[in-house]
C-alpha cells in the first residue's frame, strides 16, 4: 500500500485533471490535469482524437475514508455543446474501467460521470455527478457543483481570474457536503486553481494543455 | 496600347499570386482564453498560417497567411470546428 501511495502521490505531483475543466481540448492536443483535494489526489492524462472524443488515464488516490487506489483508461465523449455567441454550454460524459487496489485486496473497477458546463466571460457554472464502483470495495455516488465569476474581463493575451465556489456532496462519506471557496488563475495553456474546504483541506488543481 | 493593358495584368495577376491573406473569422462560443488555446495551436500547426490572433472580446480569431498561400473557408470552418467552436462569418482582405 505504501509503495502504490507514493507512486500514486508522485504522479500526481508531476503530472495531472480536474474534474472541473473540459475533458476535452482540440483535435490533437494533451491535457494533463491534476486535483488535489479533500477527496484525494486524481490524476489523468487525455489526448484529444476527434471533436468529441477523448482517450487517456485516470489515477485516483482516495484519501477521505478508506484509502482506494484506482488505475483505469478514460475515455471522454462531447455529447452535447451549443457554441452562443457570448457562452458555451456543454454535456460531457467520462467514463473508465480498470482495477481498484485497497489493503493488499484488488478489485476490477468501473466508474463514469457527466459533467454539465456553461460559461459566458463573466459567469461560470458547473454540475457533476459520478458513479464510481470499485468491486467489493466500495460503491459510491458523489456530485459537484461549482459557481464562478470573473471580476474582471480578461482578454485572450492577459491573466485569467476567477473567484469560485465549489459544493460537493458524498452521500457514503464523513463530511457528506463539503463547500470550497477557491480562486482560479489561467494563462493561455496554463490553469491553475487553490481553495480550502469546509472541512480544512487544501485544494490545489492544476492543467496544462500542449 | 495593348502593351500597356498586357502590363497591367501580369503585374496585377502576378501580385495576387504572391499576396498573403489576412482573414478574419467571427467565432460562437470563444468566451474562454484556456480552451481558445487550441485555436492558437490547431492554426499555428498549418504550413500556409505566418500567424495567429486571438481576440475574445471582438470574438474574431486573425489568421495571417504566407506569401502566396491561403486557406479556403471549408478548411477555416473544419480547423475551428475541431477546435470546439462555430464559425458565424469569414471575411478576408489581401
Amino acid at each position: 500500500m505504501k509503495t502504490t501511495t507514493v507512486i500514486s502521490l508522485f504522479l500526481t505531483t508531476v503530472l495531472s485533471t480536474t474534474a472541473q475543466a473540459k475533458p476535452l481540448s482540440y483535435v490533437g492536443g494533451t491535457m494533463v490535469m491534476q486535483e488535489n483535494d479533500e477527496t484525494g489526489h486524481t490524476l489523468s492524462l487525455d489526448y484529444t482524437f476527434t471533436p468529441i472524443t477523448a482517450f487517456g488515464l485516470y489515477l485516483k488516490q482516495e484519501e477521505n475514508g478508506r484509502e482506494i487506489f484506482m488505475a483505469t483508461p478514460e475515455f471522454n465523449t462531447l455529447l452535447k455543446r451549443w457554441n452562443l455567441p457570448d457562452g458555451q454550454g456543454n454535456i460531457f460524459n467520462m467514463s473508465g474501467a480498470g482495477l481498484a487496489y485497497y489493503r493488499g485486496d484488488v478489485q476490477p473497477c468501473l466508474w463514469t460521470g457527466f459533467l454539465a458546463d456553461y460559461e459566458s466571460r463573466r459567469w461560470f457554472f458547473s454540475y457533476e455527478p459520478r458513479f464510481v464502483w470499485d468491486g467489493d470495495i466500495e460503491k459510491s455516488v458523489w456530485q459537484r457543483a461549482r459557481i464562478g465569476i470573473a471580476p474582471y474581463l480578461a482578454n485572450y493575451n492577459d491573466l485569467n481570474t476567477w473567484i469560485m465556489f465549489q459544493v460537493d456532496h458524498h452521500p457514503a462519506k464523513h463530511d457528506h457536503f463539503v463547500a470550497t471557496p477557491l480562486i482560479r488563475f489561467f494563462y493561455k495553456g496554463y490553469l491553475f486553481e487553490v481553495g480550502y474546504s469546509s472541512n480544512q483541506h487544501i485544494m490545489v488543481n492544476w492543467q496544462i494543455q500542449f | 496600347m495593348q502593351k500597356y493593358l498586357l502590363t497591367i495584368i501580369v503585374v496585377f495577376g502576378l501580385t495576387t499570386a504572391v499576396s498573403a491573406d489576412t482573414i478574419k473569422a467571427t467565432v460562437n462560443g470563444m468566451v474562454c482564453g484556456f480552451c481558445a488555446t487550441g485555436i492558437e495551436k490547431t492554426f499555428r500547426a498549418q504550413p500556409e498560417v505566418r500567424a495567429v490572433n486571438v481576440d475574445l472580446e471582438k470574438k474574431l480569431v486573425t489568421i495571417q497567411t504566407k506569401q502566396g498561400q491561403t486557406l479556403d473557408d471549408a478548411k477555416i470552418r473544419k480547423l475551428l470546428g475541431n477546435a470546439g467552436y462555430s464559425v458565424v462569418a469569414v471575411a478576408r482582405q489581401k
